[in-house]
């Protein structure tokens, strides 16, 4: 073993699993179980028919197969679709009365909620496999006229803003697992940002996946109104099990004219062993409109985690002169599998894209970067400019890129880069001359490969990202 | 997914036309030599996988852009074609290969158009069927014997071919003078179905030019041509391929070339796509030992409602190889191309050095392109890039012409013939050369 690859291997520390009494539905999927989901939510009738009408279709679906990525066939009747902490059947109003363990998991994770340790400048909503346990930051939010809470609360509280936007971005019928979340989301977060608001702080939602065989199906809904900015990221861990457990999310955004959504990711569910056994599939849907004129979408994303990952954050750019950004970084070691990428529709005159994706594959895993760039043919002048870098660990990781780029428009640029390599000899020679030890010269080399993702996260994730990379490729030069 | 009613008769018709086109050829191979016998037994294999296939559609990750139904509206027949003038041939003429030249016409060997003399000794140049026993049992080993033979296109070629350009070039000898296979589509009043086949040996340390063109002939009604090229490049060999599809606007045509490079070997390839209503190519090489180079220079030049699809797949085995590839394509009106490139490089494969680009260039407002460059690569000791590229014709550049005096006509035609001439530049036949710049002037500069 090189010492490289020898870098590479460090245990998941949120591996533990929280004792706490769960409430279970039972497991498998049919009608019923989709009513009890939305009577337990006490969910206003038009959610119960969006849910039904998305289970109809789910069921006239075939799961994909075009990914590079292979898996064990999903049993979708063997799955526990819902699942929460018995203690937390109505959300609580402050958080004394919140069930201590559930603070003292998210403590454990790095994201205290108390009062007197909650990060400083940022509203967190954590979400502990299907229910949202607490809300941070609600009424210094509320006096902006932001709102920023679960979407079962949203439902209850705000029904007609959900009707008007749920679905309107990612379509009940749109993929299988969009279908399959449709169908029976259990929580995840809602934000709203009214006109001509920049949200005063960063917004940030928790998932952690607790029971096994249990599958996490979050939902996430962000508008921003005319004018209005906001900057959300999401985390995710979940224990170390054996089996495989399902997660398939679903977020829209909607920007309307000058709106702003920046929406960052690190993503970090536990992986699977060292011999690939366990690990969540992490199927996900997530895609931005640019509704309105000069609206602006970015993601970013830092994929660490997860057995097999499948997703596809994109831009829809309707509206003229919008942009949409994209800056990825995945790394996957020993058996993960990523087939990952981003798509930009260019609809609207003068839009923008940019895709900065870097993925780094050690041990056996597979990493491919699947895009696509498109230009619509009222897109004149949109401009896409696309450059996708693979760095290989070991001479078992597979790398790949497969790009779609269609132009029906000939007032328009398109420009797409990609190129593979691997930390050369030579690098290390050069660090290693200069009294730098192996480890801090991969951890370096990796870090400058990643920096143009890296400067498009928040302040206070950069560092964590940069710190969650450093984990996966520390210690044990051999 | 619910099949509609009109989409199962899509696929009914479809079918259909598979078991008309193999009915077009059963039985072609009827002597009783060991040869014959041989290849009999490859033909209906080959028939047999036909059999088992379905046509492709757009759900087919490799026809996503590409329909086929304009193919299938047509019911084609397999027709001899009496001789014809070679005062036709005129415009299908290179200076550099008049020794050396092969005609085929619908597939048959014409003895009279065709003109090879004073060949180094040991070459052979001529087709299948007038081959002498002992050199067509050594063509055993080659012919039918590359990768994909199953693919659909390449099997119902396999069994329906009814003769082969080969050429074979020995080991240590150089043929200076270019071998030109000229493959002529002869239209009829009824849709015709063309299934010519090439198979080109160069053996240890040999080095060859040929010039592969496909031309069509007049065609009231459409033709299909179905080609498929075999080409084994051995140990330390080199060759040169030019490959020019100048089918008649009306038809069809759907290709294989499929190439294995053995250690040391150089091929070089230039494969221009003009002509067609629909044309596919799919490009296969194929890598057997180290230290191979490989170069794919295409250029597509599309007008009108022109189609014109090329796939390519470079399989690294080896280590220490090199690949270049630039497709180059120029669209107007409403022309669209596809270009897939796939280039693998496994674990074997170390010290690859591989760089693809393909660039575009959209003439008018319904031009439409769709790239997919592929990078599959699991070695990690590699350099790999690929690039991809869509525009207009830049506005600086015609700014820069026309600030030294250009009028902006002049200025736009010296950018798309500098667009091409990177291509076209690269052409190691000069009058070759010279008739694609001609045909470019003709078909884009005003």
């Amino acid at each position: 073993m090189t010492a490289t690859e020898a870098l590479i291997n460090q245990p998941y520390k949120y591996g533990f699993v929280t004792d706490i009494e769960a409430e279970t539905l039972p497991r498998g999927l049919n009608e019923d179980i989709i009513r009890m989901i939305s009577a337990k939510k006490n969910e206003p009738d038009f959610m119960l028919d969006f849910r039904l009408k998305a289970y109809h279709q789910w069921l006239k679906m075939k799961e994909p197969n075009w990914a590079h990525v292979g898996y064990r066939p999903i049993d979708f009747n063997n799955i526990i679709y819902y699942s929460e902490p018995k203690q937390q059947q109505e959300k609580k109003e402050s958080l004394d009365e919140v069930d201590p363990a559930l603070l003292e998991t998210f403590e454990k994770l790095g994201i205290p909620l108390s009062e007197q340790k909650r990060l400083g400048n940022v509203a967190v909503d954590a979400i502990f496999d299907s229910v949202s346990v607490a809300t941070t930051f609600k009424e210094k939010l509320a006096e902006h006229g932001v709102i920023f809470c679960s979407i079962s609360e949203a439902l209850q509280e705000y029904p007609e803003l959900v009707k008007k936007y749920m679905g309107s971005v990612v379509p009940t019928g749109d993929n299988f697992f969009a279908a399959l979340n449709s169908a029976v989301f259990s929580d995840g977060s809602f934000v709203y940002v009214p006109k001509g608001v920049e949200c005063p702080m960063e917004l940030s939602t928790y998932f952690r996946m607790n029971t096994d065989e249990a599958g996490q199906f979050e939902r996430t809904l962000i508008v921003a109104e005319e004018g209005a900015s906001v900057s959300y990221l999401e985390g995710c861990t979940a224990p170390m099990y054996d089996s495989n457990q399902l997660h398939a999310a679903v977020v829209e955004l909607v920007a309307l004219d000058d709106a702003n959504i920046k929406y960052s990711t690190v993503q970090n569910w536990f992986a699977g062993d060292k011999e690939g056994k366990g690990g969540i599939y992490n199927f996900v849907t997530k895609r931005g409109l640019c509704k309105g004129n000069n609206s602006k979408i970015s993601w970013t994303q830092v994929e660490t985690g997860s057995a097999v990952t499948w997703k596809y954050p994109s831009c829809v750019l309707a509206g003229d002169n919008s942009v949409g950004e994209f800056y990825s970084i995945a790394l996957t070691n020993n058996y993960q599998q990523a087939d990952t990428g981003t798509k930009m529709i260019h609809i609207g005159k003068n839009t923008k894209s940019t895709i900065i994706s870097k993925g780094i594959s050690a041990g056996e895993s597979k990493n491919s970067y699947r895009g696509l760039v498109k230009m619509g043919p009222k897109a004149d002048g949109a401009r896409n400019y696309s450059q996708c870098d693979s760095m290989l660990i070991g001479d078992r990781a597979e790398g790949n890129t497969f790009p779609y780029i269609q132009v029906d428009n000939n007032e328009t640029k398109v420009e797409h880069e990609a190129s593979t390599a691997k930390i050369g000899e030579e690098q290390l020679f050069y660090f290693l001359q200069r009294g730098i030890s192996e480890e801090d010269a991969v951890s370096m080399i990796v870090s400058g490969f990643c920096k143009e993702v890296f400067n498009q996260l928040p302040m206070e994730f950069a560092s964590e990202a940069d710190k969650l990379l450093g984990l996966k490729l520390e210690n044990s030069v051999g | 997914m619910s099949i509609s009613v009109s989409s199962q008769d899509q696929i009914a018709n479809q079918d259909q036309f598979l078991s008309q086109l193999i009915d077009q050829c059963q039985g072609k191979a009827k002597g009783d030599s060991t040869f014959d016998a041989w290849l009999q037994k490859r033909q209906q294999e080959a028939a047999g996988w036909v059999l088992e296939s379905r046509m492709p559609h757009h759900k087919d990750e490799e026809w996503r852009f590409t329909d086929l139904s304009p193919l299938v509206e047509h019911h084609y027949q397999k027709r001899q074609v009496s001789e014809i003038s070679s005062d036709s041939l005129q415009s299908f003429h290179f200076g550099e290969a008049e020794s050396a030249k092969l005609v085929f016409v619908n597939g048959h060997y014409s003895p009279s158009l065709s003109n090879v003399k004073d060949l180094p000794a040991g070459v052979t140049i001529g087709n299948l069927a007038n081959l002498d026993a002992q050199q067509q049992s050594k063509v055993t080993d080659y012919l039918t014997q590359q990768e994909g033979g199953e693919e659909l296109f390449t099997a119902l070629n396999t069994a329906g071919f009814d003769d082969t350009a080969v050429v074979w070039i020995p080991s240590n000898t150089e043929v200076e003078t270019p071998i030109h296979l000229l493959f002529l589509s002869v239209g009829d009043d009824t849709p015709t179905l063309i299934q010519p086949r090439a198979l080109v040996i160069a053996q240890t340390s040999s080095k060859v030019t040929i010039i592969e063109q496909y031309a069509g002939l007049s065609a009231a009604t459409p033709y299909f041509n179905n080609p498929v090229t075999e080409m084994w490049v051995a140990a330390n060999a080199e060759v040169n391929h030019i490959r020019l599809q100048q089918e008649e606007l009306n038809s069809f045509q759907i290709a294989k070339t499929a190439v294995t490079q053995a250690q040391d070997s150089r091929y070089y390839s230039y494969p221009i796509s003009l002509g067609a209503r629909l044309s596919r190519h799919d490009f296969d090489v194929f890598q057997t030992g180290t230290q191979t180079a490989t170069r794919l220079y295409g250029l597509t030049l599309g007008n009108g409602e022109q189609l014109s699809d090329t796939h390519s797949a470079i399989a690294f085995r080896h280590p220490h190889s090199k690949a270049d590839q630039l497709q180059k394509n120029i669209l107007t009106d409403r022309a669209r191309a596809v270009f897939n490139g796939k280039i693998f490089v496994p674990q074997a494969a170390q010290l690859t050095d591989a760089a693809q680009l393909n660039r575009n260039l959209l003439l008018s407002e319904k031009a439409h392109v769709d790239t997919k460059p592929e990078l599959n690569i699991t070695a990690d000791n590699v350099q790999c890039s690929h690039g991809a590229t869509v525009s207009q014709l830049e506005a600086e550049e015609l700014f820069y012409l026309q600030s030294r005096g250009l009028n902006r006509q002049s200025a736009a035609n010296l950018l798309i013939d500098g667009f091409a001439a990177e291509i076209i530049k690269e052409v190691p036949v000069v009058s070759v050369q010279k008739q694609l710049f001609r045909r470019l002037a003709n078909r884009f500069i005003s």
